[in-house]
């Protein structure tokens, strides 16, 4: 994979969403730029509330971005009026969770594929039902379902209808947010696949969001980490993954918990690299966001927001210290040492 | 010896519905004994959590079901004992927590007055000691400020701690057996960490026995000694947690272990799913109820239920191939790891 040299389809620019909520105005997407590729899958990753859903929709559209900016295939979405940017949504789609709760009940399998070409209003009655064939073929649903209403589909055949819908107006880039966390184990692994084989042999640039760190680890080429409306590292799967540098994505591996004999020690370990629990948006931590949880945090962190440190390749660290605790010159404070 | 502190023989649940009988556990076995920690896994359907509610038959006054055998906790029939007498047991002798916290809690009372009526009840405390104690409890599932958070109604805690919560009003009346069904599944990874090892540490320090319900071998691994393994309402497999990895037998289980990305492998080519789906009727025939969806399935395994066959120390697996499999297993190491 060489990022750099393919052709970035979708480029967000320094996008910041404020939201009014009940306790004040959040930043809930606080500065975030990132390229994607064809065939080339970003996964976005952190808990619940760091602002990755919300990013996904304001790439979307789907909520207003207060600066920055998303271009799709050089096209500058926030600059099209409303019926110009109807006229791209088919070359930006999404895939949701809830594969039911997305779906018209009263609607047939075929006509529920069908319906992004007649609403783009992409082709004639004959060339959509050929269009909804193979978007079906190539999901893995069977022709026998095709009159069937969502509500008579298993969970992984409702997802393979979402993915249809998705892939059929022929997109260039694909959103996934949380694909697979609503289905079953056995399911989870169908559906992955075919997201996986549908990048492969459409070329899709796809932006994968989970909180599962191996099926993001499983399905990206890239990842970003996020936390409190930021990405505090960025790099390919491996450097994340393999290499973390900052202490959240240290902690965020360590937390998962794997199929081995060492699984309990790992997660003592974790504790001691995510203290406490996420701040409120209505009250962010100054200069680092995650210094408030960090065992390594010192006065500068408090002070200084890191800027995103460039090392090698496309591994980026917003981290004022990693350096020093890679090379084990800095080590963690007493007050993380707890139980 | 003693009596096990839980002795499960011979269950099946049977559920009447509308399509016809559905045996969603298909006669079912294991002992526990405190301080033990057993997982149970499976996909959905597999019978896990209706084997954790029959029980302390926990079902629905609409639910139609039949249970048979006998659940013998410190020497009583729990299935034979009147509801007056049960509703101790429940909260009291066994505690439970669910995956939602907030089905399980009062939406309207504050959380300590909750867990101060359980310690009243199943503890015979007076008001003002249980309203302590409740405080207290909530200190020691890692609630900071306790005393303010106890005022606080359930609504007003993030997901992690509402969770924290449940297992306080869970170990109130210090249970001698707690069962976790899916306690983490809608938590994040670090929450998840913690709360996995407040069970942990919890099962530790009070000798309580842990019977946790999950479909993350992951998450078994971090919190169980051992496992057991479920499919269409029977117990495919059982093993310590250590010998499960290393030698896992049964073919299901192998499915199991090889259809979730784990981890620490990079991508390696597309994922294993299990062909097929569980029966929706349950268990019941008179095959293996894998066999429609087993790769290894011959003649036998669709006319005939393979008994549990021993194939290590402790370790069970009801596969015609079970012993043919082990051998296997010892001679090609670890034949479902990607990596060796």
């Amino acid at each position: 994979m060489s990022a750099a040299a393919a052709r970035a389809v979708l480029e967000v620019s320094d996008a910041v969403v404020e939201f009014d909520t009940d306790g004040g105005r959040i930043t809930a997407v606080d500065g975030v730029s990132l390229q994607l590729s064809t065939g080339e899958t970003l996964g976005l990753v952190g808990e619940s509330g760091c602002g990755k859903s919300t990013l996904a929709r304001a790439i979307l559209q789907l909520v207003p971005m207060q600066q920055g900016s998303v271009r799709l295939e050089d096209t500058d979405l926030g600059s099209l009026s409303p019926r110009e940017l109807r006229r791209m949504r088919h070359r930006i789609q999404m895939v949701f969770q809830d594969p039911r709760g997305s779906l018209d009940p009263r609607m047939s399998v075929t006509a529920l594929i069908g319906e992004p070409l007649r609403v783009h209003g992409i082709g004639d009655r004959a060339s959509r039902a050929r269009e909804v064939a193979e978007a079906m073929e190539l999901v893995g649903l069977p022709a026998l379902v095709a009159d069937r209403l969502p509500s008579e589909l298993s969970g992984g055949q409702q997802q393979r209808v979402g993915i249809a819908r998705a892939i059929v107006t022929d997109p260039a880039v694909l959103v996934c947010d949380e694909p697979v966390s609503a289905l079953d184990v056995s399911i989870q692994a169908q559906i992955i696949n075919v997201l996986d084989e549908l990048r492969d042999t459409l070329n899709l640039a796809m932006l994968f969001i989970a909180h599962d760190l191996s099926v993001v680890r499983h399905l990206s080429d890239r990842v970003a980490v996020m936390y409190l409306g930021q990405f505090v590292e960025t790099g390919t799967a491996s450097e994340v993954f393999t290499e973390p540098r900052h202490p959240y994505t240290q902690g965020l591996i360590t937390s998962v918990p794997r199929a081995d004999t060492e699984s309990a020690a790992r997660l003592q370990t974790a504790r001691r690299l995510v203290l406490g629990e996420l701040p409120s948006l209505l009250d962010p931590p100054s200069g680092c966001r995650y210094r408030t949880r960090c065992p390594y945090a010192t006065d500068r962190c408090a002070d200084v927001e890191p800027p995103p440190d460039l090392l090698d390749g496309h591994h980026a660290v917003r981290c004022h210290h990693h350096r020093a605790i890679t090379a084990g010159e800095h080590q963690p404070s007493s007050k993380s040492m707890r139980g | 010896m003693s009596l096990p502190l839980l002795e499960v023989d011979d269950l099946h649940v049977t559920f009447n519905t509308a399509s016809g009988p559905v045996h969603a556990v298909d006669g079912v076995s294991f002992t526990m004994e405190s301080g033990d920690s057993l997982g149970v896994v499976g996909e959905s359907g597999s019978g896990k959590s209706v084997t954790a509610r029959a029980l302390l038959r926990l079902f629905a006054i609409t639910d139609d079901v039949r249970i048979a055998g006998s659940v013998r906790f410190d020497g009583v029939d729990l299935l034979r004992i009147d509801e007056r007498k049960l509703r101790d047991v429940r909260g009291g002798q066994i505690g439970m927590i669910f995956q939602d916290p907030l089905t399980s809690l009062n939406p309207l009372m504050a959380v300590g007055e909750q867990i101060a009526e359980s310690l009243r009840l199943h503890r015979g405390m007076g008001r003002s000691e249980a309203a302590a104690e409740a405080v207290e409890l909530l200190g020691r599932v890692g609630i900071a400020d306790p005393e303010r958070r106890a005022t606080e109604l359930p609504n007003s805690f993030s997901g992690g701690m509402r969770q924290r919560v449940m297992i306080s009003l869970a170990i109130a009346c210090r249970p001698r057996l707690l069962i976790a069904d899916e306690p983490t599944t809608a938590l994040d990874v670090t929450v998840q960490a913690e709360i996995l090892l407040l069970l942990d540490e919890l099962r530790r320090s009070e000798q309580m026995a842990l019977m946790l319900i999950t479909h993350d071998f992951g998450v078994v691994a971090a919190t169980c000694e051992d496992v057991q393994v479920m499919y269409a309402g029977r117990l495919v497999e059982k093993a310590s947690m250590v010998h499960l990895f290393d030698r896992a037998n049964h073919p299901y289980t192998e499915g199991l272990l090889r259809l979730v990305p784990r981890f620490e492998d990079a991508h390696t080519g597309r994922l294993h799913p299990i062909a097929g789906q569980p029966p929706i009727t349950g268990g019941g025939g008179s095959s293996c109820a894998f066999a429609p969806r087993c790769s290894h399935a011959f003649d036998r395994c669709r006319s005939e239920v393979p008994p549990e066959v021993a194939v290590g120390p402790q370790h069970l697996s009801a596969c015609w191939l079970a012993a043919e499999r082990a051998k296997d297993a010892t001679e090609a190491g670890r034949p479902w790891k990607r990596d060796p």
